[in-house]
């Protein structure tokens, strides 16, 4: 079972993620992650939470520590009616796994739901939410675990059309 | 087939390419030129560590700025910078001199980011390029080291949104008040994935420093790169800009009867004439950052501070937002009419700009500034407020002491 933690439009990530504290290691940003909004988030939530929030999600800087920090507190999943580009992207490439939904959220804060990522639903005992995965390239990086993996992959794949070529 | 009207998106990521690409497409492609500064750029050499043992496969142009902490703020930042460097040199990556500038502005300062070039930095702000032309892309740092170590990135070709600005400005009005303007009209994220294409006529009156303090805030407006055709000046090619369309989303904007706008805390897209929060206390006035640091900038601020002090109880920073711009400002005698009105000159550093040296905001403090973001906790403790509105509006707020429209 995750929880649900709510949160309202146009959530940036000098609220994510403040930046006073990007020069030091995730492990001790963490706790000023949502500091100026939701004290102590990094130790209300638990290690397979999710986020369900509005719109432009991860507006302006594209300090990769948002959803770095995010993950690395646990969530597992932010749900929001769109995503600012460079949120979208970073989150893409941490691993951090983001959908998209139209319709109006129903749920309350820590509500216990259950996340079916084939299905794409969010289901509590009552309320079920609907939300679209990325796709395309975004979905591919994903499915690898991230950027790291998934580049690596591309450069092995390159290096071995380079040796079918000149081999 | 080759379609005759494209927009500036299509014809830089065409060329990139080499294929004849639209709005919307995936591509993968190789920027001409990437930067990485002192916050991200660490984060994105970790990262290159993993993905291939910090391997270079790019072929561009790789620069190094140390801007947003510098001088260093404390061991663990001076260390990051350090390793950044040694990093860098040992890859012949080109690294900028110690404390010669906020990167945006010091990379089309010095010529370095050039028109119709596909440009990508590690911040957000990388749009900025925009106001010479080129497309400046923001990424974060596995995204660029996955750029580096590969040797091209995938991107979708953004679609675009036309502004046509027209008519002459008026009196203590900037391209600040330009870009506050398009901001409240489209929030914080009516261009989310977009280009923003800016026009302004040649009537308008607005300079190349107005270009760049429009081109460096559409990403406030959630923008994915800017392109910023100033008639006046004519940096940009004519050949860069979009062609005509009649399918481009477009917003007209006239200047008559504009007045100096401010943003209200929390975004940048709160949009206000300055009288509506008139005679508020200030704590702190800050002039600087990437988009409004410029020469213009330290003329707009010297012209309301001449023969005049700061309130006592305020503290005013200014940040010349490169060495150039310093000396020049020093050369024209600004600088010393910033310390002869009680005014802290500081070196050119993002600095306060994101909360993180040099001008931190204590609990509860009002700030009033120049830059380009107001959310919550960006310059100092989260129960701080910051409005945002240009160097005249916050030059004479600091005389004051109170948010202030100038000339009254
Ligand atoms: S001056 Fe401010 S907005 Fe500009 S790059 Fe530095 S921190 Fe970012």
């Amino acid at each position: 079972m995750a929880r649900i933690f709510l949160f309202g439009n146009n959530i940036d990530t000098d609220v994510i993620a403040p930046g006073g504290y990007l020069h030091l290691p995730l492990e001790a940003q963490k706790v000023h992650c949502f500091e100026s909004i939701y004290p102590h988030f990094s130790k209300r939530a638990k290690r397979g939470d999710i986020i369900i929030a509005g719109e432009n999600f991860g507006s302006g800087s594209s300090r990769e520590q948002a959803p770095a920090l995010l993950k690395e507190i646990g969530i597992v999943g932010v749900f929001a009616k769109s995503f600012s580009r460079l949120f979208f992207r970073n989150a893409i490439n941490v691993g951090l796994f983001i959908g998209t939904y139209d319709s109006d959220s129903t749920f309350s804060d820590f509500d216990e739901v259950l996340v079916s990522f084939e299905n794409e639903e969010i289901r509590s005992q009552n309320s079920v939410l609907h939300f679209i995965s990325p796709s395309g390239i975004p979905k591919d990086i994903l499915m690898a675990g991230g950027m790291i993996n998934f580049a690596k992959k591309v450069i092995e794949n390159e290096d071995a059309d380079e040796d079918k070529l000149t081999g | 087939m080759i379609h005759n009207r494209r927009t500036s998106a299509e014809k830089i990521f065409s060329r990139v390419t080499g294929k004849d690409v639209k709005a919307g497409e995936f591509v993968w492609a190789k920027p001409d030129l990437v930067y990485l500064h002192d916050v991200l750029g660490p984060m994105t050499i970790e990262a290159m560590k993993r993905i291939d043992n910090g391997n270079v496969r790019f072929t561009g142009q790789i620069v190094v700025v140390n801007d947003h902490i510098f001088p260093p703020k404390d061991v663990t930042s001076s260390n990051n910078e350090k390793n950044l460097v040694e990093f860098a040199k040992n890859r012949g990556w080109i690294v900028i001199p110690w404390g010669e500038g906020i990167e945006h502005t010091l990379l089309i300062e010095k010529g370095i980011i050039l028109p119709g070039m596909l440009v990508a930095g590690t911040d957000s702000h990388t749009v900025t390029a925009g106001a010479v032309g080129a497309m400046g892309v923001g990424l974060g740092s596995t995204d660029m080291a996955a750029l580096i170590s590969i040797g091209k990135l995938w991107f979708k070709v953004p679609e675009t949104i036309l502004v046509k600005v027209h008519g002459k400005k008026g009196k203590f009005v900037t391209g600040k008040d330009v870009v506050l303007k398009i901001l409240s009209i489209l929030g914080t994220n009516g261009a989310n994935y977009k280009s923003i294409e800016v026009r302004l006529d040649k009537e308008c009156g607005l300079s190349q420093d107005d270009s760049l303090a429009i081109a460096n805030m559409t990403v406030e407006a959630g923008a994915k790169t800017s392109i910023i055709m100033n008639e006046a000046v004519n940096k940009v090619r004519t050949d860069i800009i979009s062609d005509y369309r009649s399918d481009y989303e477009e917003l007209d904007l006239g200047m008559e009867g504009m007045v100096p706008l401010i943003a209200a805390p929390y975004l940048p897209s709160n949009v206000k004439p300055v009288s509506d929060y008139e005679g508020i206390d200030v704590d702190q006035v800050y002039i600087g950052n990437c988009s409004n640091g410029t020469l213009s900038d330290m003329r707009e601020t010297a012209k309301i501070l001449k023969g005049n002090h700061v309130k006592a109880g305020v503290k005013l920073i200014i940040v010349p937002a490169t060495r150039n711009i310093y000396k020049q400002a020093l050369e024209e005698g600004l600088i010393r009419v910033f310390v002869e009105a009680g005014a802290t000159v500081a070196p050119s550093t993002c600095g306060a700009c994101a909360g993180l040296h040099m001008g931190v905001l204590a609990k509860d403090e009002v700030c009033i500034t120049n830059i380009n973001r107001n959310f919550r906790g960006r310059m100092g403790d989260s129960s701080s407020k910051v409005y945002i509105a240009n160097s005249y509006v916050a030059a004479a707020s600091a005389i004051s002491g109170k948010i202030t429209v100038p000339g009254e």
